[in-house]
């Protein structure tokens, strides 16, 4: 489900420091890491542990990272953190966001509209295929859809979950499944695990 | 004033400093000229006795205004000839056929600051970017390295620039590249127009500093670079051999004998002149090509390109 033939859908590639003269922030949903992933950091961004800064979101107490480590509960105290960053940021600052995908285009977004381009945010899915899923008929957003067809959170819709994303929103694309023939709704899957 | 070409009069020339001439052009029938954004150029047609030359000019007039054209000439010591031309012959009441304006370097619309750096005459498409900016209350710097005697030849088109700094060849007045690209916000974008050294050195300052490309800009001129060693160009479709003379690019030789060749920057930027190389070494002078092209031998820009070899070969 990574893989789509619909080109809005995001591709993520393994996190790599860029070696740039800026700062660089890594922000990491704890509750993914996969044994070992915290390793497989701390290696691939040795190169520019002196300028890093590691948020680690929801990550067990005894979570190690490299650089300057902050610990934050929820993806929207990380989000608001971002947000009050007062210095702002530099034309050569990078982010690195990794986790499931509401997570990353939650602090992507919040990024963005602090000045960061999408040349500088560079993304690592790991967890949950979990989508965030924005409704086309009501304009609402159901998070933690793990089904094919999913009930929308705003207008009760029954939608159908598409591969088409919006960087805006991060969030997919849901379309009323029954539209044509009210009340004829394919059998529900759990397609995003 | 719809068709292929624009009819212009030359309303008025003004020398602003010894090697600068400031022109003014108006549509020749007295109607609206078409609008042009900020970086915009034109490509006039000039008119000498022995040979034509078709150079591209930078719009330094407000962008959008319709009632006249302004654009700067530097003399070129070492000039083709279309600069003297412009010093030396061009006077007011003068008819010129020009290109519509094209714009190869428009400013990123989405930039919360826009930081220029100009050398020399390469300050021209800063002056509209400037207006655009001042109208648009935009966030921007300019930065200009020239002459010293010609710091305050431009003032008159920079009244509204928000932050304008000058810099000149003495110890205290160098740029000092990498530490200005050092400490820029996120959401800036980077315009450099001046001498290839110029150019080549802010590209690879802003990469070493880590600046994404998306937002790196730059604009050559190139058709001064243009000349070279002689050779021989045939035109295999056409059936004509065309010799190519040391003061005249490939693409002016080609114009020379009648035909016509698309073109639109003739500074080997936008790629509109792009020609098939069936024989011969091509020695690439542009900025469209990438390396895999230049490589492969089989292309060619004419409007600065040239050849290694002594004949080239063209699917024209």
């Amino acid at each position: 489900m990574m893989q789509s033939q619909i080109v809005s859908r995001p591709r993520y590639r393994e996190l790599a420091a860029e070696d740039t003269a800026g700062a660089h922030l890594l922000i990491v949903e704890g509750d993914t890491l996969a044994p070992g992933q915290m390793a497989a950091l701390a290696a691939a961004f040795a190169p520019v542990a002196d300028r890093l800064q590691t948020w680690l979101v929801s990550a067990p107490a005894t979570a190690l990272a490299l650089g300057k480590v902050r610990k934050l509960q929820t993806v929207d105290e990380a989000a608001a953190a971002l947000d009050a960053l007062q210095e702002g940021f530099g034309i050569a600052d990078r982010l690195y966001l990794q986790g499931t995908e509401p997570f990353m285009w939650s602090l992507a977004t919040v990024a963005g509209r602090a000045g960061l381009s999408a040349s500088q945010i560079r993304m690592q899915h790991a967890g949950s295929l979990k989508r965030r899923v924005w409704c086309t008929h009501c304009h609402q957003t159901t998070e933690n859809v793990t089904t094919n067809i999913a009930t929308c959170a705003g207008c009760g819709r029954e939608l159908l979950v598409r591969d088409h994303f919006s960087r805006r929103l991060g969030a997919f694309m849901g379309v009323m499944v029954d539209a044509e023939v009210p009340g004829e709704v394919p059998q529900r899957e759990e397609v995003f695990p | 004033m719809i068709g292929e070409t624009l009819e212009l009069t030359v309303v008025a020339v003004d020398d602003i400093a010894p090697s600068l001439r400031h022109v003014r052009l108006a549509a020749a029938d007295g109607g609206q000229l078409p609008p042009a954004a900020a970086g915009a150029n034109i490509q006039l047609r000039l008119q000498g006795e022995a040979r034509t030359w078709r150079n591209a000019y930078s719009l330094i007039s407000q962008p959008g205004r319709r009632d006249e054209y302004e654009i700067i000439v530097r003399r070129v010591p070492e000039s083709r000839g279309g600069s003297a031309f412009v010093h030396e012959v061009l006077k007011p009441g003068d008819r010129l056929v020009a290109s519509w304006p094209g714009n190869l370097f428009a400013p990123q619309r989405t930039a919360r600051h826009h930081l220029m750096i100009a050398g020399g005459i390469g300050i021209t498409p800063f002056l509209s970017y400037v207006a655009d900016f001042a109208h648009n209350g935009t966030s921007h710097a300019l930065h200009v390295c020239c002459r010293e005697s010609e710091t305050g030849t431009f003032a008159p088109w920079l009244q509204a620039c928000g932050d304008l700094n000058y810099y000149w060849d003495a110890d205290g007045h160098r740029l000092d590249i990498p530490a200005l690209l050092a400490q820029q916000p996120a959401g800036t974008h980077l315009y450099v127009c001046g001498p290839a050294a110029l150019n080549d050195e802010v590209i690879q300052a802003a990469a070493d500093a880590g600046w994404p490309a998306s937002h790196v800009h730059c604009e050559h001129f190139g058709a001064a670079l243009s000349g070279g060693t002689p050779f021989t160009a045939f035109l295999s479709r056409s059936g004509i051999e065309v010799e190519v003379g040391e003061s005249e690019s490939l693409l002016e030789a080609i114009e020379r004998i009648g035909a016509t060749a698309p073109c639109l920057c003739r500074g080997g930027a936008c790629g509109v002149c792009v020609t098939g190389v069936l024989e011969g070494e091509p020695e690439h002078r542009d900025h469209y090509l990438g390396a895999a092209e230049r490589e492969g031998g089989q292309l060619i820009m004419p409007c600065v390109s040239r050849a290694r070899s002594a004949r080239l070969v063209l699917d024209l």
